[in-house]
């Protein structure tokens, strides 16, 4: 397989503190992978290791084939967390420079400018400083520059941090499309729906190491479903026989419908089958297993009280996370 | 490298089309042509012209002919000029250089309209205080200027006395300087005058007799021997290191500004996704080099064009605009890259300040040097100072403006000194530079600066 990004046994400290930890990464060319976890597990670290902005204290690194992504700069596309534009600089005159840096030939370039800004819908802004788009506008700006050189490899940082819905959707379309041509991407988010709904593979994060470097797919197989949401026909009536079917562990009333959890090892279609026949179902359906799940299970081990666990749950989503629901 | 040179263009061109920069480059060279080309038609320093009637009451009978026919000849342009030269013979030999220069017509200028004062003269027993009340009258055909009262023992000694007496001035409120001025050197001649010729002597004899000019000193050394220059070799070093010192500070303030904005505004990590930190710091050092360069190369044009026009080019050595030059890019570089190091550790202008204290010192510990090396351009302080960065670069380039300059040896070795500065410098920025541009939050401190350099 080919591999676009390849880490072995990467390690990065700040003083005492060990901020990754023998990351072992393989992220194949083609691949859109989602780097989850919660602030602080060692994405950003990590991500510019992977881009040579900060340099390991030991492993080794291969970026498109080279050792350092020094080498491959003009090959790959960034869009770091902690992203402007210069405030007094024109929209264009800003993307030039940038495609400039990125190696892209004169031959062309204000075309491909022009054409850039036309796709996201901000044609008219080709002459306008930075300083006089608004924050979204400026987020397809730095979008643009990040990929106006065609990259092999996108490395996106947080990208839906602080977007509208609006513009988290036009975002998510443009990362599609970006894929489409066949550029690898490697994205980090900390709420995990994101990753979820965009992503082939994620690579979970928490405090410094891997906990799952996997494809979506298999997460879902692997992870039974193990939740049925059910709403019935009639509100008023009396779901309490639900509580003694075979496979069923525990019923929960929730808003407007009820949680039945089964007991390991049910079959979900022979318990939902048992479940309509003996109450009149307005809906039934099996809960998908969510990567924040997923994720809680999986690092549970070292989280000793409910209070951390529902601490953990808060940082892999985020009050626009609803709103942006992709 | 096509990197490094687009960063640097880029730097470059946006610094000269800001308008502060564009204002602060023409505000010193604009300031000094305004105040010579339009400062003397406001304070109408040229145009003035003594214009008046002054009374004269002489109980000697002999001061006011001769004031009368001073006054004539001073009305006599040509003479006037003639004048204003003998007088400047007397002047040192740098001023006599400039006056050489100066064509007849530019002196006619440089001096002024002629004056024009007509002499009445009064009796010798006029009551004063009448006399004084016609310098107040209300109606003035002629502007009454003076009224002046000569001593009786101003061309002969009294008895017993061995300094002549003189006279007393009366004005009217107001009177301009340059009236009082003109009327008191017209008196002083005409008194001159009266007593040589009250003694039977020769005026012009006297003249040839007192003159004795200046002349100009040769300065003996083992290799030659020239003319000095003094005032001038004791300006030009300060003027050079004037020159090193804006070069620097435009070059280096500029980077820090620019390097704090760029990490303010988030943009540096997205730089860095196309270039790397070592890149980054070349271009932008780069490109304000030039900045610094042009500044220099505008103010050094205007400096050896003020030395051609006072015909005083030839003192200046022209290889010192090479030695300039070498030891400003030694200096900007050390100092630029070390502003840039703080702009990179800082996260606003404000918390720049006190990383800059130590930096500023370094660049200001050289002016309080520059009277003693001046004077003493090849002392044991002067030439060991001349190796010790960075005052090294500032301190040998007073040394070779100076009228004794040191060896070749020791120029060249200081610029090896300057150039492993620059080495040292530019490695230490580069570190902190690399670590400071991602780090947000508490201000670091020097000590913490050295810290991240030995880490990185």
């Amino acid at each position: 397989m080919d591999i676009a990004i390849l880490l072995k046994g990467v390690t990065k400290s700040f003083g005492a503190a060990k901020a990754v930890e023998s990351l072992d990464l393989a992220i194949p060319r083609g691949g859109l992978y989602g780097f989850i976890g919660p602030n602080g597990a060692g994405k950003t670290t990590s991500i510019r290791m992977i881009m040579s902005i900060l340099f390991p204290d030991s492993g080794e690194l291969s970026i498109l084939g080279h050792r350092s992504a020094l080498e491959a700069k003009d090959r790959i596309g960034y869009l770091p967390e902690e992203r402007g534009v210069y405030r007094k600089m024109g929209v264009g005159a800003f993307l030039t420079y940038m495609a400039r840096l990125k190696g892209v030939k004169e031959a062309g370039l204000q075309k491909r400018v022009k054409e850039s800004l036309e796709s996201v819908g901000l044609g008219d802004t080709q002459r306008k400083r930075c300083e006089e788009l608004s924050k979204g506008m400026s987020q397809k700006v730095q979008f643009i520059a990040a990929t106006i050189h065609k990259p092999d490899l996108l490395i996106l940082d947080e990208p839906f941090s602080g977007l509208d819905p609006v513009s988290s959707r036009l975002l998510r379309e443009l990362v599609i499309a970006e894929h489409r041509r066949g550029a690898t991407i490697l994205f980090s988010t900390h709420v995990m729906a994101h990753a979820e709904e965009l992503c082939d593979s994620v690579i979970m994060m928490h405090r410094g190491r891997k906990v799952l470097d996997e494809q979506v797919s298999v997460i879902r197989r692997r992870y039974d479903p193990r939740n049925i949401q059910f709403e019935p026909l009639d509100h008023d009536a009396d779901c309490s026989p639900l509580r003694s079917l075979p496979g069923v562990e525990r019923v929960d009333r929730a808003e407007g419908h009820y949680e039945i959890r089964l007991l390991e090892g049910t079959n979900p279609a022979e318990a939902m089958r048992h479940i309509v026949q003996s109450v009149a179902p307005a809906r039934i359906e099996l809960s998908r297993p969510r990567l924040e799940e997923v994720f809680i299970n999986l690092v549970s081990g070292g989280i000793e009280s409910e209070e951390q666990k529902q601490q953990l749950k808060a940082g892999l989503t985020d009050v626009t996370a609803e709103a942006a629901k992709l | 490298m096509k990197k490094v040179l687009q960063i640097a263009q880029r730097e470059f061109i946006v610094t000269v089309s800001n308008k502060a920069f564009l204002i602060g480059l023409l505000i010193l060279p604009g300031m000094i042509a305004l105040f010579a080309l339009i400062g003397p038609r406001v304070f109408n320093m040229q145009n003035f012209k003594v214009e008046g009637e002054i009374r004269i009451v002489d109980p000697t009978g002999i001061v006011s002919p001769e004031l009368k026919s001073t006054l004539e000849k001073r009305k006599d342009s040509a003479r006037r000029a003639d004048e204003a030269r003998r007088a400047m013979e007397k002047a040192p030999a740098a001023v006599r250089n400039i006056a050489g220069s100066v064509p007849d017509q530019a002196l006619q200028t440089a001096l002024g309209p002629v004056p024009n004062i007509a002499l009445v003269e009064r009796p010798a027993a006029a009551d004063i205080q009448q006399e004084k009340a016609w310098l107040l009258e209300d109606k003035q055909e002629q502007k009454h200027l003076a009224l002046v009262v000569i001593r009786t023992d101003s061309v002969a000694l009294a008895e017993g006395k061995t300094e002549y007496g003189s006279y007393d001035l009366y004005v009217p409120k107001g009177l301009d300087d340059r009236a009082d001025t003109e009327i008191q050197q017209s008196l002083r001649d005409a008194l001159i005058n009266a007593r040589i010729r009250a003694r039977s002597l020769d005026r012009k004899t006297i003249d040839t007799i007192i003159q004795v000019p200046r002349v100009q000193s040769v300065t003996v050394t083992k290799d030659n021997e020239r003319k000095t220059v003094g005032a001038f070799n004791f300006v030009l070093p300060a003027a050079v290191g004037m020159l090193l010192f804006i070069g620097v500070m435009t070059g280096g303030q500029s980077l820090l500004t620019s390097t704090v904005e760029e990490k303010s505004s988030r943009v540096i990590e997205v730089l860095l996704s196309a270039v790397s930190p070592m890149e980054l710091m070349a271009g932008k050092l780069l490109g304000q080099m030039f900045i610094s360069l042009l500044v220099m190369g505008i103010y050094m044009a205007l400096g050896l064009a003020t030395l051609t026009s006072l015909s005083l080019f030839g003192l200046f050595n022209p290889w010192l605009i090479v030695y300039i030059l070498i030891f400003s890019v030694i200096m900007y570089l050390i100092f630029g890259s070390l502003m840039m190091a703080i702009g990179a550790a800082v996260n606003e202008m404000r918390e720049a300040q006190g990383l800059m204290m130590p930096l500023m010192m370094m660049l200001m510990i050289p002016w309080f040097l520059w009277v003693p090396i001046s004077r003493d351009p090849n002392s044991t302080f002067s030439t060991v100072l001349s190796f010790i960065p960075p005052m090294n670069t500032f301190a040998m380039l007073l040394r070779m403006a100076s009228s004794a300059p040191p060896p070749w040896w020791q120029v060249w070795l200081s610029i090896g000194v300057g150039v492993a500065s620059v080495f040292g410098a530019i490695w230490f920025a580069a570190k902190v530079f690399r670590i400071g541009l991602l780090m947000y939050g508490k201000p670091p401190n020097f000590a913490t600066l050295i810290r991240w350099a030995r880490s990185a």
